[in-house]
């Protein structure tokens, strides 16, 4: 029997699947990988410890469910993590930590690029918001900051490539995390010369382009050998975890806009054309030639409520967090719809879409004397889902949204899922089983392998039987309070500032007067 | 209770106790200028508040300390008050001469009825605290208190007491260390930290019971929280951050093989080789040809 797997480098580890030629997942397994902040804005990972992390669970997997009931590989196919910067040498050798999409080392770039007229038209060719997050930004951070490991890199790579170097000695990227480079020209789909000039490069020092769709060349002998994969095991390059969350989640394009809560959170649409944008608001990913991923990425998810659970959770089993988070939203449950007036801004993170705006801080508002501790638990959750609903209303000014997906592990909280139907007043699906991610590779891989005939053709085989169905009274309640909170997120903005720039001064004095 | 002091050599109250350098308590009524001076003892040095609010000095860096916190000096260790002056208020400690193993990791002697390994993963975690402050610590008052009392009423098995309170001196501090560092609520971070001490002590040869106790985890529940986070097992995922150091230096042509194995914590470079091989299908030697073939 054959089967396929997928490989997901995430932010936070490994997962892989391993899934039959129908769709069936055969078995999975994860393994965690950490990251480091050795400076206040930085956020690296060891990308041999990545590699393997990688490589023991691919083998613990194979071992556990594919080797003995003597499946066959016929394919493996990758998604990642988007903006990740990896500097090797001429050897292919790593100089340094892999940068990761969170890192924030290049804001002064960011911010000196995003209000000029270069900014404007690097957006509008590459897709990619200028953000400290861009490999653009953070490239030209490496050619002003650190100029020795500049000189001697020989390539930037992304966390893929090098894994998948390592793996079969190519050096490529596929369309979907080179378009999160900020160096790719998504219209063309080639490298785009002001991008690589402001960066400071050429285009020999990226890895090669290929489709999604591409294969990444062979396994070396070595880990033919000792993963037990025969010469033949196909290795699919894949895409990004954005653009296959949306593709696993049955997107096809119009009326269809897919959610997605982990840590930080995004809401995506798919279409044939790219959204522009005076503001810069939203990315545009490839998926294929002529199929875009467009839509915001907000700081601010699942990783605030952990937050706030953290501070305020009960915590009767020591690191039990999921215990306790699952206390919190029972005692969510039981303040009324929209909190009797309490207001939560959760951008304890800065926060990126819609409002761009690194200084934004967490805020309360409208607290009164009834105010109880579990409106302060309902109010943070709601504040996290009206962010959500802030990115989609904002897409929805471009593309009509008829219905919504979610994935992601805080999205797909029953509470947070029914809260989701309700502010936007819409049905939600939601697949229970597995990751939206790993499935958009099956399909992909499924499609190349000829199971499929097209990409669309596989997106449409997707069935997300769990519906959430919306409550109009509870969207009337939303939508009163959404109004002052999309004020107040605006409005704040010299505030945000100014108590930004006095917690930077004061984390300083403090750390000079010791 | 009166003021006392008991030295090793000195004090008769002792001679059952050679490991106890110096055991004490004092009431200090006003303040005094050049009588806490600073020093650097070769035992540990464990101090209990009573009463009063205590400035010292650890390390060269600053401290207070309030009724109920604990100081815990470690041996060689500067330890004093600015200028020799003592603050008002009233504080009990005691001396305990500790083994110096030739890696610089302390021992309880041989006095200590703890385990060879809970001996070592307590002295490993002493090693390791970083801040000398056990604050709210009142169980250790207690346990001073009892040492003394033992030790001048002579009751029948006031020796094995002695030392099992001594022991349990020892448990308490280890397990308020790692509480205080670690209070249960953010295991991403907790496990970050071991991820630090782990890579910063690769060499060492931990055990499950250590990498615990850093966390603050009875061994069962460590092992069942790293195998949900991380997806291995304790002593899976020490391996992994083995193999991806020393992947790094098989990479760097100037460290011999036999070196990164025993540097990375592996028993022997056949060891090394072995694990090495298995996951990535090649042995160290040919692993690094590959990747230095342009140098």
């Amino acid at each position: 029997m054959k089967c396929i797997i997928t490989i997901e480098l995430g932010t936070n580890g490994v997962r892989i699947f391993a899934f039959d030629l129908s769709g069936h997942v055969i078995g999975s397994m994860k393994g965690y990988y950490p990251s480091f902040h050795t400076e206040p804005d930085y956020s690296e990972q060891d990308p041999e410890q990545i590699f393997i992390t990688t490589l023991y669970v691919l083998k613990n997997l194979l071992n556990e469910y594919i080797h003995p009931k003597e499946y066959k590989v016929s394919c493996i196919c990758f998604s990642a993590a988007m903006h990740s910067v990896l500097a090797v040498d001429r050897n292919g050798n790593p100089l340094g930590n892999a940068i990761t999409w969170s890192d924030n080392r290049a804001k002064q770039e960011a911010w000196e690029l995003r209000s000029s007229a270069l900014g404007k038209s690097l957006y509008a060719a590459t897709g990619t918001p200028i953000h400290p997050m861009s490999p653009m930004l953070k490239i030209a951070w490496i050619r002003n900051h650190d100029k020795e490991r500049f000189r001697q890199t020989s390539k930037f790579l992304s966390i893929k490539s090098y894994i998948i170097h390592q793996l079969t000695g190519e050096y490529m990227i596929d369309y979907s995390i080179a378009s999160a480079t900020g160096l790719l020209n998504i219209h063309t789909v080639t490298w785009e010369a002001d991008a690589l000039q402001y960066a400071g490069i050429t285009d020999a020092q990226l890895p090669g382009l290929a489709p999604v769709s591409a294969t990444a060349g062979k396994l070396k002998k070595a880990y033919q050998q000792s993963l037990g994969l025969p010469v033949e095991t196909k290795i699919l390059i894949g895409s990004s975890d954005g653009c296959l969350a949306t593709l696993g989640d049955g997107a096809k394009g119009e009326g269809e806009a897919t959610i997605t809560i982990e840590d930080s959170g995004a809401v995506r649409v798919m279409g044939p054309a790219v959204l522009k944008d005076e503001q810069m608001r939203f990315f545009n990913y490839v998926l294929t030639e002529d199929r875009y991923v467009s839509g915001g990425p907000t700081n601010n998810g699942g990783n605030i409520f952990e937050w706030f659970t953290r501070q305020f959770g009960d915590f009767n089993n020591p690191f039990d967090i999921e215990h306790s988070m699952q206390q919190l939203i029972e005692e969510a449950s039981r303040a009324p719809v929209g909190s009797d007036g309490l207001l939560f801004l959760p951008y304890l993170l800065g926060e990126r879409a819609p409002i761009w705006n690194a200084n934004a801080r967490g805020v309360y508002f409208g607290l009164n004397i009834k105010h109880e501790r579990r409106h302060f638990v309902r109010a943070a959750i709601e504040g996290i889902m009206y962010e959500i609903y802030s990115i989609g209303k904002t897409l929805s000014e471009q593309r009509n949204i008829e219905s919504l997906s979610v994935n992601g592990s805080f999205g797909t909280i029953p509470f947070c899922t029914q809260l989701i139907a309700d502010m936007f007043n819409k049905p939600v699906r939601l697949r229970r089983k597995f990751h939206s991610v790993s499935f958009g590779a099956w399909l992909l891989s499924a499609t190349e392998m000829g199971i499929y005939k097209t990409l669309e053709q596989a997106a449409r085989t997707v069935e997300l039987p769990d519906v959430y169905k919306p409550d109009e009274q509870h969207h009337a309640v939303y939508a009163d309070y959404f109004g002052i909170f999309e004020k107040l997120s605006n409005k704040l903005f010299d505030e945000f500032e100014a108590i930004s720039n006095l917690q930077h001064k004061h984390a300083i004095t403090k750390y000079t007067s010791t | 209770m009166n003021q006392f002091v008991l030295q090793h050599g000195k004090s008769a109250e002792l001679r059952l106790f050679p490991y106890m350098l110096e055991l004490g308590m004092k009431k200090n009524g006003a303040i005094l200028p050049n009588t806490f001076l600073t020093t650097a003892t070769e035992g540990i040095r464990i101090y209990y508040i009573i009463e009063g609010k205590f400035e010292w000095r650890i390390d060269h860096q600053p401290y207070f300390f309030y009724p109920g916190d604990v100081a815990l000096i470690l041996p060689g260790k500067p330890f004093g008050s600015d200028n020799g002056t003592l603050e008002i208020g009233s504080f009990a400690w005691i001396h305990l001469d500790i083994q110096k193993q030739d890696n610089g990791y302390i021992l309880p002697g041989k006095w200590s009825g703890l385990s060879e390994s809970e001996g070592a993963a307590i002295g490993r975690m002493l090693s390791l605290n970083s801040s000398p402050v056990l604050s709210r610590f009142s169980e250790a008052g207690k346990i001073l208190k009892c040492i003394q009392t033992e030790l001048f009423a002579h009751e029948i098995g006031y020796q094995t007491r002695i030392n099992h309170q001594v022991d349990e001196l020892l448990i308490k501090m280890i397990r308020h260390m790692s509480r205080q560092v670690r209070p249960g609520r953010d295991f991403p971070k907790a496990f970050l930290r071991l991820e630090e001490v782990l890579r910063q002590n690769l060499s060492h040869q931990w055990t499950v019971d250590e990498m615990a106790a850093l966390v603050g985890l009875g061994t069962t529940l460590f092992t069942e929280r790293v195998k949900s986070y991380s997806g291995f097992s304790p002593i899976n995922y020490l391996i992994n951050i083995r193999i991806s150091e020393a992947i790094k230096l098989l990479k760097r042509p100037d460290i011999s093989v036999t070196d990164i194995a025993l540097d990375t914590g592996f028993y022997s470079s056949q060891h090394f080789a072995t694990t090495f091989k298995k996951l990535t299908g090649h042995r160290p030697s040919e692993f690094r040809k590959h990747h230095l073939r342009n140098e």
